[in-house]
């Protein structure tokens, strides 16, 4: 495996790790920290890593890992929270009344997400907005792929109860 | 919320499997089944599938180009400074112990005798500063092969791409560079080399340099003896180590007074840098010092260097057996 190779991987993985991280901590100079120090750590590890890797997943593990310890300061948790109030304040549309509501649902369900317990919010955010299937998900958490599955559920549950009387957009069946 | 029927429950974690698109085949039948009875659970499941779908139009939700850019980029220095700092080792059994071999991006930078030591403790490249170490066996797999191949014997030449910069100064960076110039299976002194590199009567800083070698075997600084004829050290106190090394490469040693000689009465002799060659006793060779000769221990490592019989002794008649 030759060290060129990691340049490739940056190119390939950072716009969508630091998007990650960003939705994450909703700060972008703690966003970019941690997306510096997903792919140093990475490069570090790179040369001991399996040819078959999934990289993307595993770059994902090595993130949401450091994101989990930044976390630690419940402080930050707080913070992101607040500021994901604030993003809900600033979504005032002008479109038309569907949109709106879609809008304002959006940044509600953004909210409720911030507020989630932390493993549940990484395991839904890893499932609905990066389409990580629940092994990858499983590794990043340290758990099994079925509770990485329980874990996106019991969040929708959550946003579910959150979102009570809460006016929804009418939804065609996903399948 | 009201209570719910014990259906209602049963159902629920299928159905909400359903909404987001999750479920099983006979899993979503079954939630069909019971929405097109029940309306509170056919409500509940397309307020299931709006979440799921306005969740993932988060997906759609990207920072600003600009932060992504200035990311990368900060990502992008960071990566080029660690790149020049990382040292990646292995650590090879060998007939000579183990040795812990290190290479950088720029090439291998550091060789050292571990002994029966099996991990970086006690190692130089442990007390370097400001370098980071990765370990990895594959990486180092090519360089532990041709070493061995080298220590056994089987090949004259590593040919690595060296990284010098642990060298420490220029003057013992060019000590190094000529050290690698003195070819296998042949040997000279200190003194040599200290001419060699601009500084006639250097033999002492030339021979700390070489004590400090970081690249011993590859830079071959075991090829370089006193002008007596004697070893004199080694990387240290590793003086058998440099008569292995020598005899791998069909130099004869002799036991000297606490010490080893140089048999170079079977050696062929250049002097200076002369296209010619000589015989061990060729005209008043035998009391020469090494300081200005080079003793090599075969014909064919007189011919690798494209050298002449010497019209005088004519070696070439008289071959060294």
């Amino acid at each position: 495996m030759g060290l060129g190779l990691f340049d490739d991987v940056v190119a390939a993985h950072h716009p969508e790790i630091y998007r990650y991280l960003r939705r994450l901590t909703y700060r972008a100079s703690e966003a970019d920290d941690l997306a510096q120090e997903t792919f140093l750590r990475a490069y570090r590890a790179w040369q001991g890593l399996a040819p078959d890797a999934n990289v993307r997943a595993w770059l994902f593990a090595i993130a949401t890992n450091l994101a989990r310890n930044h976390f630690r300061a419940e402080s930050r948790r707080r913070r992101a929270y607040v500021v994901a109030g604030e993003r809900r304040a600033e979504a005032d549309p002008a479109g038309p009344e569907e949109e709106h509501v879609f809008r304002e649902t959006r940044a509600l369900l953004d909210r409720v997400v911030a507020g989630l317990p932390l493993k549940q919010r990484l395991a839904f955010t890893l499932r609905k907005v990066h389409d990580l299937d629940y092994e990858a998900i499983g590794e990043s958490l340290e758990c099994s792929p079925e509770s990485a599955r329980a874990h996106v559920f019991q969040a929708l549950k959550k946003i579910r109860v959150s979102l009570n009387g809460h006016e929804l957009p009418a939804m065609e069946p996903t399948r | 919320m009201t209570p719910k029927h014990p259906s209602c429950r049963a159902i629920e974690s299928d159905l909400v499997a359903t909404a987001t698109g999750e479920a099983g085949a006979a899993a979503a039948r079954r939630v069909d089944e019971h929405a097109r009875e029940c309306a509170p659970c056919r409500a509940e499941l397309g307020r299931y599938r709006a979440i799921d779908s306005i969740a993932r139009g988060l997906r759609h939700d990207a920072p600003p180009p600009a932060d992504v850019a200035a990311s990368r980029s900060a990502l992008q220095a960071r990566l080029a400074d660690l790149k020049s700092r990382v040292l990646t080792y292995g650590i090879v059994p060998s007939p000579l112990g183990n040795i812990l071999v290190a290479r950088s991006e720029h090439g291998v930078s550091l060789v050292e005798y571990l002994g029966e030591a099996t991990t970086l403790a006690g190692s130089r490249l442990r007390e370097l500063a400001d370098v980071e170490t990765v370990e990895s066996s594959t990486e180092i797999a090519r360089l532990r092969d041709e070493l061995l191949d080298f220590l056994a014997g089987r090949r004259r030449e590593l040919g690595w791409r060296l990284d010098l910069r642990l060298a420490g100064s220029d003057f013992r960076r060019a000590v190094l560079q000529a050290a690698v110039d003195v070819p296998y299976g042949a040997v000279t002194s200190y003194a040599s080399i200290a001419r060699r590199v601009g500084k006639p009567g250097a033999e002492r800083a030339v021979a700390q340099a070489l004590r400090w070698n970081p690249l011993p075997i590859v830079v071959p600084c075991h090829r370089i003896v006193g002008s007596s004829g004697k070893l004199t050290g080694y990387a240290g106190d590793k003086l058998g180590l440099k008569r292995r090394l020598l005899d791998v490469e069909g130099v004869r040693t002799t036991p000297a007074a606490r010490d080893f000689r140089v048999a170079r009465e079977v050696m062929y002799v250049r002097a200076g840098d002369d296209r010619a060659y000589c015989l061990p006793t060729c005209g008043d060779l035998p009391s020469h010092s090494l300081a200005n000769l080079t003793l090599i221990a075969s014909r064919a490592g007189v011919e690798a260097l494209g050298l002449e019989p010497c019209s005088d002794c004519r070696p070439d008649l008289h071959p060294i057996v």
